[in-house]
């Protein structure tokens, strides 16, 4: 049964208001600590949103080093759990000095992508234009 | 911290200030919680003595550490309060521009907790206030870098450091063994800081000079008053280390506040910084290793901001600044990643400039 507004409206129309009606009314004193919960609720709304779309992302950027197709089918718990064991897996091979002399460009490239994935949802600001 | 000056502590408190300092008597005024303490409580105090070499009336700062002693903080990284004490005359002894240390007491039976006090300076903190500026602050920049030469004459042969830990191996090899102890199981499961973590290792620098570092040396971190220098905080941290590890951090694009085109602080470019460190400290500041303990200093940001993270989600501590602190991790890696980048490309990206108020921007801070 699915509830009407969501979770992810209720907390979007929560967002704005808070932003639009209250945030400019917040006496100096408190500002700061609004503008902190006004950020923590963008993340958490960009993190309902966004949190499958940035792990096929993260498990494309692990597929540029284990060449395994990323499989677009995955979702939830199932994605979050192979992207983990890949990462996983790629911190051990790390430690283990196996990116020490080579495979450092794609490296590189696989790690910038991970990072990429997980800011749209942390600070999209800072994302790459 | 329930009220750590109360109707019950003020007398012994002032009892044992009177002690302290010589006096016949002590009145102590407690004005507040000051910003800026993440880790230590910060409380504004006059002194007012009578008697002895110090009487007078006296703005103090009294910072104790929470929870009672060395150990009982969430953040591994800090020294004791009688330690931070040791540090900071060995500081003000040097000429730095520490705060004048007044007492220090490690008797639980005073206030229940760990504490010194010292002068308190007046200033702007914030570092987005501080790096705010039409034309680089060239003046500041290099005296910071001469009060970082300063304090780096001190070392492990001072008098008064001999409590400090000394490290173990090589200072590069203790700070990769620290951030992976922090990090814990974070360490196997992001392979970021995977990766910072064994390029650290790789790249170490052998062992050299030891000397007595800040290590929280930034903006942010020091008062600044009509654009002139007027104390160095935060000495929690501090610790024997490789010189060029201050150095790092200071200039890493963390405490920059947006100012990413003046690399030493948001403040001006490398060369001031460099040029009055140069000055004081009779070294030479050697750039390949700075750039080593920048990607250092990004290291040891992450894993500062996941135990930051942890102190809220582990209960210890709710707190919406500690929690939004555990989820710059992106950021900070981002920050990293740019960082070793460059190194292997010696070519400058563009800075991207975020504004979103986060865990540290240290907005309050007006000691």
């Amino acid at each position: 049964m699915r509830t009407s507004p969501d979770a992810q409206e209720l907390l979007s129309i929560v967002a704005d208001t808070f932003r639009t009606d209250l945030l400019p009314h917040i006496p100096p004193a408190q500002r700061y600590t609004a503008l902190m919960i006004a950020n923590a609720l963008g993340i958490v709304q960009r993190e309902l949103a966004g949190v499958d779309e940035a792990g096929h992302a993260m498990l494309a950027a692990l597929a540029l080093l284990y060449g395994e197709d990323a499989d677009d089918s995955l979702s939830g718990a199932d994605l979050r759990q192979r992207v983990e064991a890949l990462q996983h897996r790629l911190c051990i091979e790390i430690a283990a000095g196996d990116f020490d002399h080579e495979g450092q460009d794609v490296l590189m490239e696989c790690l910038e992508e991970i990072v990429q994935a997980r800011l749209g949802i942390a600070n999209p600001k800072l994302l790459r234009g | 911290m329930g009220a750590l000056i109360d109707g019950e502590s003020r007398p012994r408190l002032e009892s044992w200030l009177a002690g302290a300092t010589g006096a016949t008597r002590v009145a102590v005024a407690d004005e507040g919680t000051l910003g800026g303490g993440a880790i230590s409580l910060n409380l504004a105090v006059t002194l007012d003595i009578d008697g002895g070499p110090q009487a007078g009336r006296h703005a103090c700062v009294l910072r104790a550490q929470p929870g009672g002693g060395a150990a009982a903080s969430g953040m591994k990284a800090s020294i004791s309060k009688a330690q931070e004490y040791a540090v900071l005359r060995a500081a003000f002894g040097a000429g730095v521009a520490a705060p004048e240390p007044i007492a220090a007491c490690g008797d639980p039976a005073v206030l229940g907790a760990d504490f010194y006090i010292m002068r308190r300076a007046e200033g702007i903190g914030a570092g987005h206030k501080v790096v705010k500026a039409d034309q680089p602050q060239r003046a500041l920049a290099r005296e910071l870098g001469r009060q970082l030469g300063r304090l780096h004459k001190a070392g492990p042969d001072t008098p008064g450091l001999e409590g400090l830990p000394m490290p173990a191996a090589s200072p590069a090899l203790d700070c990769v063994h620290a951030y992976r102890d922090w990090l814990g199981d974070l360490a196997l499961r992001d392979a970021v800081l995977a990766w910072g973590l064994r390029w650290l290792e790789i790249h170490a620098p052998p062992p050299g000079e030891l000397v007595l570092c800040h290590r929280d040396y930034r903006t942010g971190n020091y008062l600044v008053k009509d654009g002139g220098l007027t104390a160095i905080l935060d000495w929690e941290f501090a610790g024997f280390s490789d010189p060029m590890e201050d150095l790092g951090w200071f200039c890493a694009r963390s405490w920059r506040f947006g100012r990413h085109d003046r690399e030493a602080g948001g403040l001006a470019g490398r060369e001031d910084f460099y040029a009055g460190y140069e000055e004081t400290s009779g070294r030479r500041v050697d750039p390949q290793a700075v750039a080593y303990w920048e990607t250092a200093a990004y290291m040891r940001w992450a894993a500062i901001a996941v135990l930051q993270g942890r102190r809220h989600t582990s209960g210890e501590e709710p707190s919406l600044e500690l929690a939004l602190t555990g989820r710059m991790l992106p950021e900070i890696e981002l920050d990293l990643l740019r960082h070793i980048h460059g190194l292997g490309l010696r070519a400058s990206a563009p800075a991207a400039v975020g504004a979103e108020p986060s865990g540290d921007a240290d907005e309050e801070r007006v000691a």
